[in-house]
């Protein structure tokens, strides 16, 4: 069973509400489920469309044609009816004037709701609820459960609510082809974006120190973060602005914490300066990137994978950097944990880059599986043991020298923005400059390669394999899986660690593949760019997508099967 | 537990580096009294941690043994504030120019207030932006040329300590490089002082201020009569004060209020640098997503 459903109406009339209550309904059955949000930059009005996907398999993106349509407004029935399938079902309210032959009309008597207009998400969720399943119980549960933070009063005229649209829905016969059924009964998964799977693995990392300014789609790294503060003994703090939230952070980690901020690209160009100092002084911080559609203000909350260059060049100088890019929740937490031990190992600045899609869509996932998370501070000192005068930057074969924090015994040092000698002080002389370049750069070779080497999803030998990064990996993943069924042999190269990059072996992984074709979601094709860069290797087939909208399996397979045939002539 | 020596300035002098500012700049006198401020409360140096900015000023770092960090330019009070709330048993003096602070840091400046972060700020403040070679700052006086600004400038200078009394600094004080007493008073009992202190300091740059202006400080910073080392807790009165035309050079404490530190939530906890973060339990969060 794969079916996906689309509310969609004008900002304000809980169109997110009630596809999360949708969501969460069928993971407690135990589905799986994709919530996709897309709302333009306002609070009301407008146009917010919210996409539930639901499986019985493991799935990875929404879908482009969907089975049910539920319309607030008539400018929401007008623009996404289009969307649903032929003998699809449409719900609106009926005193809008609409028909169509192609679809299923059911019409919504909001009557009963004029007075209550709150509790329109818990009457239509009674209506959509019955329509789809035929258990009442798991649908008051669901609804008592989203609402369990509330006053008891306001949980009850919810479900009264909620049990007039179950009637109004029988009496009406409004039935789905076929209803529901379950495969389990209350299971127990996970229900969040890509920002609080992020957040979680911060947190697991020992986080200590958060400062941020509000930017879609990095608000809600803030936001979660101040709720949590408490539980966690974690200073969160919202700043004057970009410049002071990184700055912060590097104050923050100079003093022995592990810190980190999040913003987007226009929030980023703020904190160039200071990327270039926390690789000079040495000091370890991790930045959550959530890269949205531009250039400049662009398309706020919109998606695009834009930013690379930009990141991958974000400084004055040359100076290690490591740039990671989750592709989907269970990435996002593992490797926001692993950011912070290899920016402690690397002792450089760590990004994590994102996206709007990936930040901003919802996901269920099983728990996560936190047995081998272990924390590693590199060559944090608990203490300095010898009297002699401390080398804050001592030349060691790695490259990485001991750390002190202010407060301990005999590390006295000065953490330096200025290029200096072993002790910390600043210095111009030609030979320490080279050899302190040198010293820095080497520390990336500290992160194992084969930690960092892309992985291949799909058969091992085939006719082509799709490269992609961070979160076009959902909908390419999705689209080999159909492309696979159907016979076609497609596998696909998926690209978390972006720099550094293990260049060699990278080379012969993309030297044994038949045929390339690079997805990603931006006009220049950066990625491209940096994979001939480090590779030589050059990938002309591409599909490059930079209309402020993620990927569609069904528009990828589509790609595939034109490249295929062309081949074939 | 060590034996408790007695801190001298010997334990703060960084022996083997040439001190690279001019014969006769102001810098001299200000390390100085930082390093006798630091004498006089007994603080251990390992403790002290001194943020600077970039500029003549910020080359303090190199010259006292005390953990430092030598930031970007106009950025260093945000980068102090978060080493305070990493680890409040520290004792953050940070030090910058007029240039610096008041230029590019002006908004750090005014937002740092607000939060009342128990760190000490000193300006060295000598009207002009030297180690770029002379161009124009905002407390330059209007009409004064420099490099930058040969026909006189135009703008009105700022007036500094108005501006952290009416944003929540809670310590506010003239100083002036040449008088080591009275600073090294000054700045001591700013450390002391629990909250944000602000420590403009009044000094010479011989190599880009004109000989006039030299003339003018040196015969006229006199101390505040009747006020010299007491202070104004009406907010009113010390603004009346410092927004006097007649006496800008007068040095002194013009503003000390005790106000509550609400900025650290956790103050009364061990700082956070002590906190165990293996096994961090996350079930209490993910509840958030069931």
């Amino acid at each position: 069973m794969d079916i996906s459903i689309k509310l969609s109406g004008p900002a304000g009339s809980g169109v997110f509400t009630l596809g999360a209550l949708v969501s969460k309904l069928f993971i407690k059955v135990g589905y799986n489920t994709v919530c996709t949000f897309d709302y333009p930059s306002l609070i009301k009005g407008g146009h917010n469309v919210c996409c539930v996907r639901i499986s019985s398999e493991t799935i990875n993106s929404e879908k482009k044609e969907h089975d049910i349509l539920i319309a607030f407004d008539k400018l929401a029935l007008t623009q996404d009816y289009s969307s649903v399938k032929p003998f699809g079902h449409l719900f609106f309210d009926k005193n809008i004037d609409f028909s169509n032959d192609k679809h299923k009309i059911n019409k919504i008597d909001f009557t009963q709701i004029k007075e209550n207009p709150r509790m329109t998400n818990s009457f239509v969720f009674g209506i959509i609820g019955n329509f789809l399943i035929t258990d009442n119980i798991i649908l008051e549960n669901t609804l008592l459960n989203y609402f369990k933070s509330k006053d008891k009063k306001i949980q009850e005229e919810n479900i009264i609510f909620l049990r007039k649209g179950l009637e109004f829905s029988r009496s009406n016969n409004f039935n789905y082809n076929e209803k529901i059924k379950y495969i389990s009964k209350n299971k127990d998964k996970l229900f969040m974006t890509g920002n609080d799977a992020c957040c979680l693995g911060a947190i697991k990392a020992g986080v200590k120190f958060v400062a941020g300014y509000p930017m879609t789609p990095a608000s809600t790294f803030l936001t979660f973060m101040a709720e949590v503060s408490n539980e966690y003994n974690i200073v969160v703090k919202q700043t004057e602005d970009e410049i002071a939230a990184i700055n912060m952070v590097i104050g923050a980690s100079f003093a022995g914490l592990r810190s980190m901020t999040a913003t987007s690209g226009g929030g980023f160009a703020l904190m160039t300066e200071a990327m270039g100092f926390a690789a000079m002084s040495e000091n370890p911080i991790v930045v959550f990137e959530s890269q949205r559609s531009g250039p400049s203000t662009g398309l706020p909350t919109y998606t695009e994978q834009g930013d690379l260059n930009f990141v991958l060049n974000c400084s004055q100088g040359d100076f290690p950097l490591v740039v990671i890019s989750p592709g989907d929740l269970n990435e996002c937490f593992y490797e926001s944990f692993n950011a912070f031990n290899i920016a402690d190992l690397v002792q450089t600045p760590v990004i994590v880059l994102l996206d709007k899609h990936i930040s901003g869509s919802y996901f269920s996932i099983d728990d996560f599986d936190e047995k081998n998370l272990n924390i590693d501070r590199g060559k944090l000192l608990k203490e300095v043991l010898n009297y002699k005068e401390f080398k804050r930057y001592e030349f060691t074969t790695d490259g990485a020298s001991n750390r002190t924090i202010p407060g301990m015994k005999n590390g006295i040092y000065i953490s330096s923005s200025y290029e200096h000698d072993e002790t910390g002080f600043t210095t111009e002389d030609p030979i320490v400059h080279k050899k302190m370049m040198d010293k820095r750069f080497s520390k990336l070779s500290l992160i194992d390669e084969n930690r960092i080497l892309p992985k291949i999803y799909g058969p091992k030998d085939s006719k082509l394999t799709l490269v992609g990064w961070g979160s076009s990996k959902g909908a390419i993943i999705d689209a080999i899986n159909e492309l696979n069924k159907n016979g076609f042999n497609v596998n696909y190269m998926h690209f978390v660690y972006l720099n550094p990059m293990p260049k060699e072996k990278i080379k012969k992984m993309l030297d044994s593949c038949s045929d390339l074709m690079i997805i990603e979601g931006n006009m220049s094709g950066q990625f491209r760019d940096l994979l001939h860069k480090n590779t030589k290797v050059w990938i002309e087939n591409s599909y490059f997508r930079y209309d402020g909208r993620p990927f569609f399996y069904e528009d990828i397979v589509q790609k595939v099967k034109e490249h295929l045939q062309r081949n074939k002539n | 537990m060590e034996d408790k020596e007695k801190i001298s300035i010997v334990d703060l002098n960084q022996a083997q580096n040439l001190i690279q500012w001019c014969p006769g700049c102001g810098d001299f006198g200000i390390l100085a009294a930082i390093k006798k401020a630091i004498v006089i409360l007994q603080i251990d140096p390992k403790d002290v941690v001194i943020v600077s900015g970039i500029g003549c000023s910020s080359k303090l770092p190199h010259y006292i043994k005390t953990y430092s960090i030598e930031t970007l330019h106009g950025r260093t009070l945000p980068v102090a504030t978060a080493i305070k709330l990493a680890n409040k048993n520290l004792h953050v003096i940070v030090v910058g120019g007029d240039g610096d602070g008041y230029g590019i840091g002006m908004g750090h400046f005014i937002h740092a207030m607000r939060r009342n972060v128990n760190i000490t700020y000193i300006v060295l403040n000598n009207g002009v932006y030297a180690l770029t070679k002379g161009q124009a700052s905002p407390t330059t006086k209007k009409g004064e040329k420099t490099s930058s600004t040969p026909n006189g400038t135009v703008e009105e200078p700022i007036n500094p300590l108005a501006l952290s009394i009416l944003n929540g600094a809670t310590f506010v004080a003239r100083g002036y490089s040449g008088d080591l007493i009275s600073l090294s008073d000054i700045i001591s009992k700013a450390i002391v002082h629990e909250g944000f202190s602000h420590i403009d300091v009044l000094q010479l740059c011989p190599s880009y201020q004109s000989k006039k202006i030299m003339e003018n400080i040196t015969s006229s910073t006199e101390k505040m009569p009747n006020l010299a080392f007491e202070y104004i807790e009406n907010k009113n009165l010390a603004l009346a004060k410092v927004l006097d035309e007649n006496k800008k050079m007068e040095i002194g404490i013009f503003y000390k209020v005790k106000k509550e530190n609400l900025y650290d939530p956790f103050l009364n906890l061990n700082p956070r640098i002590f906190d165990n973060i293996e096994h961090i339990d996350l079930s209490k969060v993910k509840k958030y997503f069931k």
